[in-house]
């Protein structure tokens, strides 16, 4: 065998999966990229990678990677080549015509954490300063919404306290509703490093995840929680941490709200919440509870992780509070090795979840109804901007099917994959005049789309990602953009098409916007980022290279105190019955990620080739099932088939599923019913239904019923 | 701890991760250095732009002292200690390029030449080669029907990256950046002396094995044995996508 050709050019950039941001050196020949490798300065990964970002880059070239604008006229029609500038005029029109006749809110934008922070400001800004409404919303919405809401309201700020490195510092970890390993895999060996030093590590989730247990690494307590029951266990693990007076009065005397504190401890103490009430509840040994309380409690450096099992919750909000209310009674913010950390799924929902990618607030969480801030905005973009905050993505869906909303632009996002209640969002989708969707490849949102922008991936445009510890990387162009254009592009030409008039040289002038609009970016540009590698916001002139841990000293609320919220446990409405006697949660696996457009189209695809059911042995017995068979699973509100696996990491009455794969169409399944406060869909708990079947009726389909851009009949232009 | 990670540099290399501890300063060539204590000669010698040649050292990685690649001589010890398992001792005076260490260097070099592929001698760029250039071992003695591992088979079952024994000069990085970087230990070295050899899981195909694919010991391997497919034109492309 020869040996293997040198790559001639390095670029450094950030990975665009999952939410820890690692460095990674680009390496091209002749122009293709033929690498890619840690980078050993990237201060999420150490030179450390996982089998997405280091080997799952082909999907860029794939052969149905879209090159062309599309159009049609009806969803019913074939697409459509068009150029770059027929589709933005069509856009542009069919935007406009809808506004007039329906009215100024009856169209709206979605962004998606796939893209840059550049880009999600720009759509923010094309939705609030072009369509002249807050109709923005974006993908943390179905993801970690909560967090930001559960925790700008007890510890101020809605993002991670720590660095990921912290966490070599922690003598406990407790890691609720995530699965490093699998989902964030270079921090979940950060973590089991630290775990093999010595650190104790306390699991609550309801499934044996990998996490759990694995080579030298194993949970001194895992609290396998019936699906649903996160704040009746988090609020008994804070019972046990007020009755055994185990909280830190001195820290919570010096930095919270006492009084507060006082309320919140005569909630959470009472009888209850006592473990042996709610033990039977959770489906957990009650002195586990205690255990993990005493664990926690004692750190002394102790550190919560915690993932999408706590966020998409009909409780979602209160179960963040709860970790929140946990870090603040025994004082376990405010420094290396501590703090209550959200671990994001995408490579940028920090990003678009800081950047005022959302309906009421601009960048920094500033709300659009603040008459200062919405002015700062008008000087900066020259036009007045709407007060009245808008519709979040749920509600546009929602007014879609109601028919008063008739406009969307989606830039990298697949709603009817990825949003719950399929039907729903199809139906919603079906009611639209027009559907600009802006991404790499037809996806099923496509089928209801009237015009595609064929976007660039990231390895073909610049621009910066923000990573779960609020770090703002560089993404670097690698390659030249396969159909012309970088995304950043593409929406300001959008604009300029809607007579907005407005011009970038590079993406690091539209940073440049977000630092002057943005207090915590303030000193953050693209020639910071090429100084010193990243950058954690906040960055502005007291810390002119960012910020690591926060809340030394305060917290960033008004008085500088932090908040005990009141986290009274309300089950949620989806229950089990004797027709759906089971509860399905659902998950991620290590070589896939999210929808899967990505690593569906690369040789991952080996590891994990569909969604598969995990049941545990005496359900599947009961069912008459064993490994591999089909099965049909169903909800109250929808049903698909999936091949049967059992598997001793889910507990009886419990089922588990990926979502990786469209045609496992887990969302089909999966309820309506959303976080009280902020409409994060509840992913994680669905009653359901287990039987066995003949097989996938759609089977001998699959994918075949996307069809390929090669395949699609050449039009002429009009 | 926090060094061992954040003093990391891309371009160089320090051959043992950094450390946290007091300053200790010692004499590399005649050039003075401070390091932290418990950091290696060989990290202060980086430090003191006297890089020491090694094969089965990395900054990213504990030291391990197996290539025996990297003697010095130390004033006042006897022996010639590999510089990765040394720890720096204050007004140490070290020696990093004798003609005896050179010597040395040279008969543990053409060691690992006699059992490597000449064929891969040709345009070859990983580390083994560039060391083996530097140190000007272009040779060896030993003749060409000696023991070798020329004709172990590749292990291309992962789509990514494939395993080439005949390559491989059993330095355990690969097996200890499996374990101490990403925490799977799916890689191991089974049987002993010039039986030797690097085996995931049970002695499985990578693909088989519990290897979950994350590259570190590829990124680790200093003589690509362990290598990227999507480097190779021709018979070594990527696989196809499973679904295409």
């Amino acid at each position: 065998m020869p040996n293997p050709l040198k790559p001639e050019k390095s670029v450094v950039t950030t990975c665009a999966y999952c939410g820890v941001g690692c460095g990674f050196k680009a390496e091209t020949r002749a122009g293709k990229i033929v690498r890619m490798t840690p980078w050993k300065e990237g201060k999420a990964n150490h030179g450390h990678s996982c089998i997405k970002g280091r080997f799952a880059y082909d999907y860029y070239i794939a052969p149905d990677r879209v090159r062309t604008p599309l159009i049609r006229a009806s969803i019913d029609d074939p697409w459509k080549p068009a150029s770059w500038q027929e589709a933005f005029d069509y856009a542009a029109s069919a935007f406009r015509r809808i506004q007039a006749k329906y009215g100024v809110k009856s169209v709206g934008a979605v962004s998606s954490s796939r893209c840059t922070n550049e880009e999600i400001f720009l759509v923010q800004k094309f939705a609030r300063a072009v369509l002249g409404n807050n109709n923005i919303d974006n993908c943390a919405r179905i993801c970690h919404s909560p967090t930001q809401f559960g925790l700008t309201n007890t510890i101020g700020a809605g993002a991670a306290s720590q660095h990921f490195d912290s966490i070599l510092q922690a003598d406990v970890i407790m890691v609720v509703g995530a699965n490093p390993t699998e989902g964030h895999p270079v921090f979940g060996s950060l973590m089991k490093r630290r775990i093999r030093q010595g650190a104790k590590l306390i699991v609550i989730d309801p499934r044996k995840t990998e996490t759990v247990e694995s080579a030298h690494c194993k949970a001194d307590v895992h609290l396998a929680i019936r699906p649903g029951t996160n704040v009746a266990i988090l609020d008994s693990i804070a019972h046990v941490v007020v009755r055994e007076k185990l909280y830190n009065e001195e820290f919570v005397r010096a930095r919270c709200e006492v009084k507060e504190f006082e309320n919140w401890k005569a909630l959470v103490g009472s009888n209850k919440y006592a473990p042996e009430i709610i033990g039977p509840i959770a489906g957990v040994d009650s002195e586990d509870i205690r255990k993990a309380a005493r664990i926690y409690a004692s750190g002394p450096n102790s550190a919560i992780y915690y993932g999408l099992g706590v966020t998409e919750h009909s409780q979602g909000s209160t179960g963040v509070m709860c970790l929140g209310n946990l870090g603040l009674s025994c004082g376990m913010l405010g420094r290396e090795g501590v703090g209550v950390n959200p671990l994001r799924g995408q490579g940028n929902v920090q990003g678009g979840s800081c950047l005022g990618s959302w309906p009421h607030v601009f960048s920094g969480y500033r709300f659009v109804t603040d008459y200062a801030t919405r002015s700062s905005f008008e000087a900066e973009w020259g036009v007045t901007l709407d007060a009245e905050p808008g519709l979040r993505l749920p509600n546009m869906l929602d007014a879609a099917v109601a028919g008063s909303f008739k406009g969307m632009y989606i830039m990298g996002e697949d709603p009817v994959q990825s949003d719950p209640n399929q039907h729903h969002v199809i139906t919603a989708m079906k009611n639209m005049e027009c559907v600009v969707l802006h991404d790499l490849f037809l996806n099923e949102t496509s089928k209801y789309a009237h015009i595609f922008f064929p976007g660039s991936s990231s390895l073909e445009k610049d621009g910066t990602f923000t990573n779960a510890e609020r770090r703002v990387s560089r993404v670097r162009k690698v390659i030249e953009p396969l159909a012309g254009l970088q995304d950043w592009e593409i929406t300001v030409k959008l604009m300029n098409a809607m007579g907005y008039n407005v011009a970038y040289n590079n993406p690091g002038e539209v940073l440049d916007e977000i630092a002057r609009l943005s207090p915590n970016y303030r000193g953050i540009s693209f020639a910071l980022i090429d100084r010193v590698g990243s950058a954690q916001w906040p960055c502005n002139e007291d810390a002119p290279e960012g910020t690591e841990v926060l809340h030394i000293g305060k917290f960033p609320r008004a008085n500088g105190l932090g908040a005990f919220m009141l986290t009274e446990y309300v089950p949620t409405a989806e229950r089990t019955n004797d027709k759906y006697p089971l509860l399905l949660t659902t998950g991620r696996i290590l070589s896939q990620y999210n929808v899967g457009t990505q690593t569906r189209r690369t040789p991952n695809s080996m590891w994990h080739p569909e969604d598969v059911l995990e049941i545990n042995e005496q359900d599947a017995m009961a069912r008459g099932l064993k490994s591999g068979d089909w099965v049909k699973l169903s909800s109250r509100f929808g049903q698909t088939e999936l091949r049967a696996k059992i598997s001793e990491r889910v507990n009886p009455g419990v089922v588990y599923t990926t979502f990786h794969h469209a045609k496992s169409k887990a969302n089909a399944v999966t309820s309506d019913l959303s976080d009280w406060a902020t409409n994060c869909p509840e992913y994680k708990v669905t009653a359901v239904d287990v039987v066995r079947t003949n097989g996938r009726a759609a089977a001998s389909v699959q994918e075949a019923e996307r069809p390929r851009i090669e395949e699609l009949e050449p039009v002429e232009c009009a | 701890m926090w060094s061992e990670l954040r003093g990391l540099k891309d371009e160089i290399d320090f051959g043992t991760p950094p450390r946290d501890g007091s300053p200790v300063t010692l004499d590399i060539d005649d050039v003075t250095v401070t390091v932290s204590a418990g950091s290696s000669v060989m990290l202060a010698a980086a430090k003191a732009g006297r890089a020491i040649p090694k094969l089965c050292a990395s900054d990213m990685l504990e030291p391990f002292g197996s290539c025996r690649v990297c003697l010095v001589e130390i004033e006042g010890r006897g022996g010639f200690p590999a510089s990765c398992t040394t720890p720096v001792v204050e007004g140490m005076k070290v020696k990093t390029q004798t003609e005896t260490l050179q010597r040395l260097r040279k008969g543990v070099l053409e060691l690992y030449l006699s059992d490597f592929p000449e064929s891969e001698m040709v345009e070859g760029w990983s580390e083994l080669h560039e060391t083996l250039k530097a140190e000007g071992v272009a040779s060896h003695p030993y003749g060409k029907g000696g023991a070798n591992h020329f004709d172990a088979p590749v292990d291309a079952s992962n789509p990514y990256f494939l395993f080439d024994p005949a390559k491989c000069i059993v330095c355990s990085r690969c097996v200890r950046a499996c374990a101490e970087v990403q925490g799977t230990f799916a890689i191991t070295i089974a049987g002993r002396s010039f039986e030797s050899k690097v085996v995931a899981s049970q002695d499985q195909p990578f693909f088989e094995s519990e290897c979950v694919s994350c590259g570190a010991c590829v990124q680790a391997c200093p003589s690509h044995a362990l290598v990227e497919k999507s480097l190779f034109e021709g018979e070594y492309k990527h696989a196809e996508p499973a679904e295409a």
